[in-house]
């Protein structure tokens, strides 16, 4: 189906080979990702050492959020400085790899989830946030509760594209996450509503699990004081909220909630565009059998117009 | 974009596709230009569909549409269960799904087919936001004059392209380059080009047809182009052919495909290669070992299919009897039929590309052949004209590192120049336009660029 993975499957293909025991060669590759993220496979010592470095667009924002420590856990012993030009680089050297085959895989799972775990840091910190606010409002009534409890925390927000953001923000009861997104086609903007009524119907009708999703094309009462948005849009920004409840928080299911809406944004312009092609090719289907048709009409003898060399028409009878 | 996004770069041939960014120096991903999708009955239209229906739906689901009535029979989401590349294949080993292949003969022929997977190949293997960055495709020469079947590349089809990335994807800016002409670029890094020229002599073979297609100054010379009707796959089935006579224990596609990639070989003169493995049977003769995903395996004997597969190009007469002229005497009429002018550029540069051509010593027979066919020449004139001594021409057959995926390197090159933008076609221009604006394209790389 038309679900997006989470992992690089570059970085995720070399490196499967590469442990796999494939010849040693030297690889030098300078691949995108989605959302700006600009990746360096290499090896610059030697063969054997493989070298991925990551540069994306709002490292400092993440960083703010918690990107360092998330990064240090996930990639430990193989960070290495980081690479000219990038923000981040790990290193994996073939000849002292872990023994077990488990192991091996974990890492080269780990390593081509780069990005998805350097984006996650707000998202793990929001998620923290909440489970404290909600132990500190547990302790109070709604109207006893001090300032800060209730109304939660700040907003964290991530410009992840030229003209696109993430917004988070934790309270005692829920996480909000609002993505800012931008149809620069009219075709699409009209494509991207159809496809958000749908996910606001789909939890009307029976998904009942699934995150609260609402669509406005102006800023969220969230985000009124959220320096950068713009509140009154022009058509062209739309906002996308999810309200994740503490169902969807729980450690169990924190992981896999976390990579699937970080892909929102993606998933949903893939779609956008799939529909596309899908509209498309009922359209070709449409002529050829409208040609068909004509062809079937027309007179078996017909007169065809020609050109003369020097461009005068004249008629034959066919 | 404040840091510019590199362009993608697309080579989608009948047999492999080539995708990734501009200025690597080799592709991200090389797979099968294969489509699986869910069989259906009735699905007009497709290529291959002449399967019989598979009844994997019931039948109310699709109001028991007949053919032609595509719209009602395309109800839910089989459209979007397909896959591409070599998990298309895997999953046409299984049950349920139809392998088809949209490219033929280098043509485009499924664009239903081709716009999904172009689609899956943006987003699932490159990974990446059309509307973010431009993108470098290729096609074959435009205007085909061929002496074997005529395939021609009529303008419509770099429409329907145009119309699929600007409109279903949004692409930035679009740029379509010929293959040859990329091909070359492509050679500009074998230490044997001193001149950055786009003129010569292009010879292309992949898995379906070989191509020798001269360009001067970045125009192929329409009129001139020859293809032959023998490329990869004919030389893997006579691979295979020579397999299954000796009765090897595995002859299949697969087998074959792997034993032509790795030992097979030109040689100078097939009856003293023949000699040769007769008086050095050790050294000639390999063992080939296929293991099995259960683990087993078998082995293969490898003997005179070494030298004898890839001779066809060179014999054609021992693989097929409709074909007879050997590819250095196409080579050789091909320049001869281009203007006069252009034939010494022609003759000094004969770069090499795709798969097909990779045979060790592939380059040195031809360029031996070819030289022999022109000294003949000239000697015969020089008879004719009773001893006036001409200064003869140099023939060079290129080879270099790049060689394997030509169009796709040649496009890295081009595409990651500074100017490559401003050659493209944008978004903007194309909805103002149409679809006909990429009829014409400025040349990338010609003189005057850098
Ligand atoms: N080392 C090798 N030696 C000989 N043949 C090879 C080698 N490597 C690949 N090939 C053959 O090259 C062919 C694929 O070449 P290529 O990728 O250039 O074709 P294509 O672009 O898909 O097809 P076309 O150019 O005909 O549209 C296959 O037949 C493959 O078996
Ligand atoms: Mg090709």
């Amino acid at each position: 189906m038309l679900l997006l993975d989470y992992q690089n499957v570059l970085i995720e293909s070399l490196l499967k080979d590469r442990l796999a025991g494939a010849a040693p060669t030297s690889i030098d590759q300078v691949v995108s990702d989605f959302d700006g993220v600009t990746f360096h496979i290499s090896t610059p010592e030697s063969k054997s050492k493989i070298q991925i470095s990551i540069a994306l667009r709002c490292f400092n924002e993440l960083v703010k959020y918690g990107a360092q420590q998330v990064l240090e856990r996930e990639y430990g012993p193989f960070i290495v400085p980081p690479e000219q030009g990038y923000d981040f680089s790990v290193s994996v050297d073939l000849d002292s790899l872990p023994p077990d085959q488990d192991a091996r895989d974990d890492l080269v799972r780990r390593i081509s989830l780069l990005k998805r775990n350097v984006m996650a840091a707000p998202f793990e910190q929001a998620f923290d946030e909440f489970k404290a606010l909600q132990e500190e409002a547990s302790k109070y009534t709604s109207e006893s509760a001090p300032q800060g409890v209730m109304e939660g925390g700040e907003v964290r927000a991530i410009h992840y594209r030229e003209e696109e953001a993430i917004y988070i923000k934790a309270s005692h009861d829920r996480v909000t996450v609002i993505f800012s997104t931008r149809f620069s086609d009219e075709t699409d903007r009209v494509f991207g509503k159809v496809f958000l009524q749908e996910f606001v119907d789909a939890r009307r009708r029976a998904i009942q699990n699934a995150p609260q999703v609402l669509f406005r094309s102006d800023a969220p009462l969230e985000l009124q004081n959220v320096p950068g948005v713009v509140s009154s849009g022009s058509g062209e920004i739309g906002y996308i909220t999810f309200v994740l409840f503490p169902r969807h928080l729980t450690p169990q299911r924190r992981e896999e909630v976390i990579s699937h809406i970080q892909t929102f944004r993606d998933y949903f312009h893939y779609h956008i565009k799939a529909s596309k092609a899908y509209i498309h090719s009922r359209m070709r289907k449409r002529t050829a059998d409208f040609l068909q048709v004509l062809r079937r009409a027309r007179p078996d003898s017909e007169e065809k117009e020609r050109k003369t060399a020097s461009g005068r028409t004249f008629r034959v009878q066919g | 974009m404040a840091p510019q996004t590199p362009a993608v770069v697309m080579d989608n041939g009948t047999g492999y596709t080539k995708l990734g960014f501009a200025g690597n120096d080799s592709p991200s991903f090389v797979f099968p230009t294969a489509i699986a999708t869910k069989s259906q009955g009735g699905g007009g239209g497709g290529s291959g569909s002449g399967r019989p229906a598979v009844a994997n739906k019931p039948s109310f689901l699709t109001g028991g549409a007949g053919p032609g009535s595509h719209l009602s029979g395309k109800r839910g989401t089989e459209d979007l269960d397909f896959f591409i590349g070599d998990e298309a294949l895997a999953a046409s080993a299984g049950p349920g799904y139809g392998l088809h292949y949209p490219i033929r003969h280098g043509q485009i022929e499924n664009w239903d087919d081709m716009e999904r997977f172009w689609s899956n190949s943006i987003f699932k293997y490159l990974r990446v936001e059309p509307e973010d960055h431009y993108f470098l495709l290729t096609e074959p020469a435009s205007q085909y004059h061929l002496n074997y079947s005529a395939p021609l590349n009529p303008p419509e089809n770099r429409e329907n392209t145009a119309e699929i990335f600007f409109e279903s994807f949004n692409c930035a800016g679009l740029y379509i380059a010929v293959q040859a002409v990329l091909a070359l670029a492509a050679s500009w890094t074998s230490s044997k080009v001193q001149d950055r020229s786009l003129t010569g002599t292009v010879i292309d073979s992949g898995e379906g047809v070989t191509h020798v297609i001269p360009v001067a100054e970045g125009y192929v010379i329409g009129s001139s182009i020859k293809s032959i009707p023998i490329a990869g796959r004919d030389i893997t089935y006579f691979v295979q052919s020579l397999l299954r006579d000796r009765g090897e224990p595995d002859s299949s596609l697969k087998t074959a495909e792997r034993i032509k990639e790795e030992y097979c070989y030109v040689c100078p003169d097939v009856v003293k290669e023949f000699s040769r493995f007769d008086m050095e049977p050790a050294e000639r003769f390999k063992q080939h070992t296929v293991t099995y995903p259960n683990g087993k395996s078998v082995t293969v004997d490898v003997g005179y299919e070494r030298f004898l597969a890839p001779e066809i190009f060179f014999n054609p007469e021992i693989y097929s009897s409709d074909f007879l002229t050997p590819l250095p005497n196409i080579v050789d009429m091909t320049i001869q039929q281009s203007p006069i002018d252009v034939r010494r550029g022609l003759y000094k540069n004969i770069v090499l590309s795709g798969g097909s051509t990779l045979y060790r010593q592939f380059g040195r027979r031809l360029q031996r052949d070819i030289k022999h066919l022109v000294d003949e020449r000239i000697a015969a004139s020089e008879r004719r004209s009773g001893g006036a001594k001409s200064g003869g021409l140099e023939v060079q057959v290129i080879e270099h590192k790049r060689q394997r995926h030509g169009p796709w390197f040649g496009g890295s090159l081009l595409g990651q120049t500074p100017e490559f933008r401003s050659y493209c076609h944008t978004k903007a221009e194309y909805d103002e336009y149409g679809p006909s604006i990429v009829r014409r394209f400025a040349l990338l790389g010609g003189p005057g660029s850098t």
